[in-house]
């Protein structure tokens, strides 16, 4: 378990827990500054990106103290409001059946980062009773929004998982979910910032990927599945190789393989992985 | 070297629209994002604004300032240990301020 199920899951994984889908409809806002356009920082657009400007500086400098002092209170901050844990297929097609009502919706990351058209683009989905208010904040929902029966939801969350997208559940005010996402590298900002900044704002999943070298034939079927890294084909033995550390247990190597030599295995089981969130 | 892109915002008019810096760029450096956020309405396409973000991680291949319709892009490189004696000196004047 990590530390949100600790605080969030009662006994249980806290993004199966079915009250962190429900919240009272939120307050009608006064009329503020919004009505007339509020500012906004364009260079923050994207999954958890406004701390990127200073991680880059950071970076650049060289200087590590300033680099983890930036992480570590834009992560005290995300995880009080909002971050991102990656989920399971067999997780998020449970997740369906807990969370009303769904509703397609255009990807914000895919959009700034990778200029992806509103009717190519409905790779993220809302949940939960913050979409009955979509209406009044449209430019979160650019290109607007599609309501979806669960049966439906569930058939593209496995089109979506075929594709190779990572499936991510997503908070709006610690513990409540709002938000499944469909992501990778690098269109993704949340994916992109812990790739290659180490940025946990998307946390790891429950799961780890195991190859069983005596089963796997080296058909590199799953070659290409990751969207972190972590696999890649040992090429003087012809199989396949997962990096187990950096594995964020998604499960979309599992899928492709023919052979059923990959294997999610529950990260507590593995005390070297089990605090690698 | 680290990569300095300046876009003019004068000639930039419409970048969510045109986008095609970013979607050229091989290092996916670009952002484009608004600048305004309404109630009840999207914002307009020409709230948007494109910034070169991920800029420590441009390769200098030259292509977003080729696809420029509107000659916008501006590339220029300095050498890293330059830019990092600057926000280290950034960083210091900050941490004074403590
Ligand atoms: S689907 Fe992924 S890439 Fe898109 S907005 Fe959500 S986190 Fe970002
Ligand atoms: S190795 Fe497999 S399970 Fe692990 S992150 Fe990559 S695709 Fe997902
Ligand atoms: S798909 Fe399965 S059998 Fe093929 S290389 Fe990958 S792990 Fe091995
Ligand atoms: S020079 Fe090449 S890598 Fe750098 S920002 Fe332009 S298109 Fe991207
Ligand atoms: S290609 Fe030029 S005009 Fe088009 S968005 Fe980029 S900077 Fe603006």
């Amino acid at each position: 378990m990590c530390w949100v199920c600790e605080k969030y899951g009662k006994g249980g994984k806290w993004y199966l827990n079915p009250e962190n889908f429900a919240r009272r409809l939120y307050k009608i806002r006064k009329e503020g500054k919004e009505a007339a356009g509020a500012d906004a920082d364009p260079q923050a657009a994207g999954m958890g990106a406004g701390v990127v400007a200073e991680l880059v500086k950071a970076r650049i400098s060289g200087d590590r103290e300033w680099e983890n002092e930036i992480k570590r209170e834009a992560l005290e901050q995300a995880y009080q409001t909002h971050f991102g844990q990656v989920v399971t297929l067999d997780e998020y097609l449970q997740i369906l059946d807990t969370a009303y009502p769904l509703a397609k919706m255009t990807c914000g990351c895919r959009r700034v980062q990778r200029g992806m058209p509103d009717e190519e683009n409905f790779t993220c989905m809302g949940i939960g009773p913050g979409m009955y208010k979509w209406e009044r904040w449209p430019e979160t929902y650019r290109g607007g929004v599609e309501f979806v029966t669960p049966a439906e939801a569930k058939e593209w969350a496995m089109m979506n998982h075929k594709e190779g997208r990572v499936q991510t559940v997503d908070v709006f005010g610690t513990p409540y979910i709002g938000g499944l996402c469909q992501c990778e590298y690098p269109g993704c900002v949340a994916v992109r910032n812990r790739i290659d900044y180490d940025f946990k704002f998307l946390l790891k999943g429950h799961f780890v990927a195991k190859v069983d070298r005596e089963k796997c034939t080296g058909c590199k079927s799953c070659l290409g599945r990751c969207q972190f890294k972590a696999l890649n084909l040992e090429v003087y033995t012809s199989k396949a190789y997962i990096d187990l550390d950096q594995c964020f247990g998604c499960g979309l190597c599992v899928t492709a393989c023919p052979s059923g030599a990959i294997q999610l295995l529950d990260r507590q089981s593995m005390p070297g992985l089990a605090e690698n969130w | 070297m680290i990569a300095q892109i300046n876009i003019d915002y004068a000639l930039c008019r419409d970048p969510l629209n045109c986008r095609k810096c970013l979607s050229v760029c091989p290092s996916v450096v670009f952002v484009c994002g608004p600048t305004k956020v309404w109630k009840g309405q999207e914002s307009d396409s020409r709230e948007y604004k494109i910034f070169g973000r991920y800029y420590d991680k441009c390769s200098g291949c030259g292509d977003c300032v080729k696809v420029c319709p509107a000659n916008a892009v501006q590339l220029n490189f300095v050498p890293r240990e330059q830019l990092a004696r600057k926000f280290r000196e950034e960083r210091a004047a900050q941490l004074k301020e403590r």
